[in-house]
């Protein structure tokens, strides 16, 4: 039956004739194509295992190394799939190596009630993959209208809790400065969607936040070097951000922005106010960030420590390096030369290559390496 | 002909100012709501920044609203002539109402128009098309008395 999942897509293009981008001394490889609507992409442990992809649609996929694409079974509890609604995210425990378990993220419910929700489920040891014992570990309240703004990005810290990005809904802006409720937040949570005694407002909420103030925030990494968690968020018509995560902290939407509304009118007439963090980078006019790595490999040897950007309006990659006061873009990437293409996510690879995959429909996987071996 | 076409530059230039005015109040009343201070110059500046920036994406909307209301308040109102008048303010109220929602529709967010998440807010915006409404037939078509009526 297993093997039933198996299914080589007709559309795979695995072809490793690379397509050098001379203008930027980057290698571009286009690992696999045909995906439809990717959101995320997080490589196995096991050498040579191959990656897992989320499709929006509710798919997740195994791409092995080979480059064939395996659909794994995946039965989420009532996923939504509307406007920017679907399945996002995907983690693998800390303990993965042992336990099998994998976490993802996902809108759920209906059109006119639904939220953010988290599941984990366990993926078998071996090719074809299969998933089991699939439970929701924790619902985002209150459940809202509409289909945007849901966040949905997933990072484990090293005390083994996850944090999980929650979007403002877009209509209910102002509850990310109401700590009684959890849009547009950011929640922490142990493995098994609780919340930690030790979380900065443990009578509030079901004691879950962990920050606060956040539009739709699609980027997050930790940066153990630094001991830092470097997070980034859409604004609206410009005011997209990075800010330096704190337990308790206040970022600030939508009492301060450095955007204004897609009407153009002022959501805000603040970019900063006391007691509110202000972004350590915004990008005006909007570049609309979807991902973010932290470079930690060895190919790019220049952006050790740097931040890796993908951006869907901005259509590149960019990278940022630590300046006095925040970041500072160092190097864009355009892939397939500017204006570029949408890009959804970045990752890392053990190699030191950085895999991106570019957004929407008929979305492809990239893996990019230096035209000049280090 | 010529008159029409001032009746409706009129009608719409009013109704996306006040409609502009309006919406600011709705955003600032949140701000306020969540403990931010607004003191009257930065009430003042908003609105402005609203007028010079928001106010034509309303007029838009304005145009294309009341280029159908109008003409179909002009036919109700030859079944009805004496209703004339409301048959323009509520042509204008309507298209405004249905026309949101047709806006929210198409876009690809949930509202366009953050003060019109509200009924309250909708409701006020509406009115705006209201004004218009009112402001076309006054100026295209005036009543006796109002010919009458001293301009200064």
């Amino acid at each position: 039956m297993k093997g039933s999942l198996r299914l080589i897509l007709c559309s795979l293009t695995f072809s490793l004739a690379a397509v050098a981008n001379a203008s930027d001394s980057i290698r571009a490889e286009v690992i696999a194509s045909g995906l439809n609507k990717p959101w995320a992409l997080q490589q196995l442990p096991e050498a040579d295992a191959g990656w897992l992809v989320t499709e929006m649609g509710g798919r997740l996929l195994h791409l092995a190394a080979d480059g064939s694409q395996t659909e794994i079974h995946l039965d989420l509890p009532s996923l939504l799939v509307s406007g920017q609604g679907g399945l996002f995210d995907i983690s693998l425990a800390p303990d993965f190596a042992q336990s099998r378990t994998i976490y993802l993220s996902y809108a759920c419910g209906g059109l006119s009630a639904n939220t953010t929700c988290l599941a984990r489920t366990r993926l078998s040891s071996t090719p074809p993959y299969s998933t089991s014992e699939i439970t929701t570990v924790f619902t985002a309240l209150p459940l809202r209208k509409g289909a945007a703004h849901y966040g949905g990005r997933l990072v484990w810290l090293p005390d083994d809790t996850l944090l999980l990005t929650l979007g403002d809904g877009f209509d209910y802006r102002e509850q990310a400065q109401n700590l009684s409720n959890h849009i547009g937040k950011v929640v922490r949570l142990q493995s098994d969607g609780t919340a930690p005694a030790d979380n900065p407002f443990p009578n509030k909420a079901g004691g879950v936040i962990y920050s606060y103030g956040h539009r739709n925030s699609q980027g997050l990494v930790y940066d153990a070097q630094r001991d830092a968690l470097w997070q980034h968020e859409h604004g609206p018509r410009g005011g997209d951000e990075i800010n330096r995560l704190e337990a308790g902290e206040n970022y600030g939407w939508p009492i301060t922005s450095y955007g204004i509304d897609y009407t153009y009118a002022k959501v805000t007439p603040y970019q900063q106010l006391p007691g509110v963090e202000a972004p350590l980078h915004q990008w005006t006019p909007s570049l609309a960030p979807s991902d973010m790595a932290l470079y930690d490999g060895s190919l790019f040897s220049d952006w050790q420590g740097d931040l890796l950007v993908t951006h869907l309006a901005g259509k590149r990659l960019q990278v940022l390096s630590p300046a006095d006061s925040g970041w500072q873009v160092k190097h864009n990437y355009y892939p397939d030369g500017e204006p570029g293409v949408r890009l959804r996510a970045v990752t890392v690879a053990r190699d030191g290559s950085i895999w991106l995959v570019t957004d929407g429909p008929d979305a492809r996987i990239l893996r990019l390496t230096p035209a000049v071996q280090p | 002909m010529l008159r029409i076409c001032i009746a409706f530059v009129l009608a719409v230039l009013a109704g996306a100012i006040v409609g502009s005015i309006i919406q600011t109040q709705f955003n600032l009343a949140a701000l306020v709501e969540l403990s931010v201070p607004i003191p009257f110059d930065v009430r003042i500046s908003t609105i402005i920044h609203d007028l010079i920036h928001f106010s034509p994406i309303f007029g838009v909307i304005l145009v294309c609203v009341l280029i159908v209301a109008l003409p179909l308040a002009y036919l109700f109102s030859r079944v009805t002539p004496v209703a004339e008048r409301w048959w323009f303010i509520g042509a204008g109220f309507m298209g405004v109402l249905v026309g949101l929602e047709v806006v929210n529709l198409l876009a690809p967010m949930p509202t366009l128009i953050a003060a019109t998440r509200g009924w309250a807010g909708l409701l006020a915006m509406a009115a705006t098309g209201a004004l218009a409404g009112w402001i076309f037939d006054r100026l295209w078509h005036p009543t006796p008395q109002e010919l009458a009526e001293r301009v200064l």
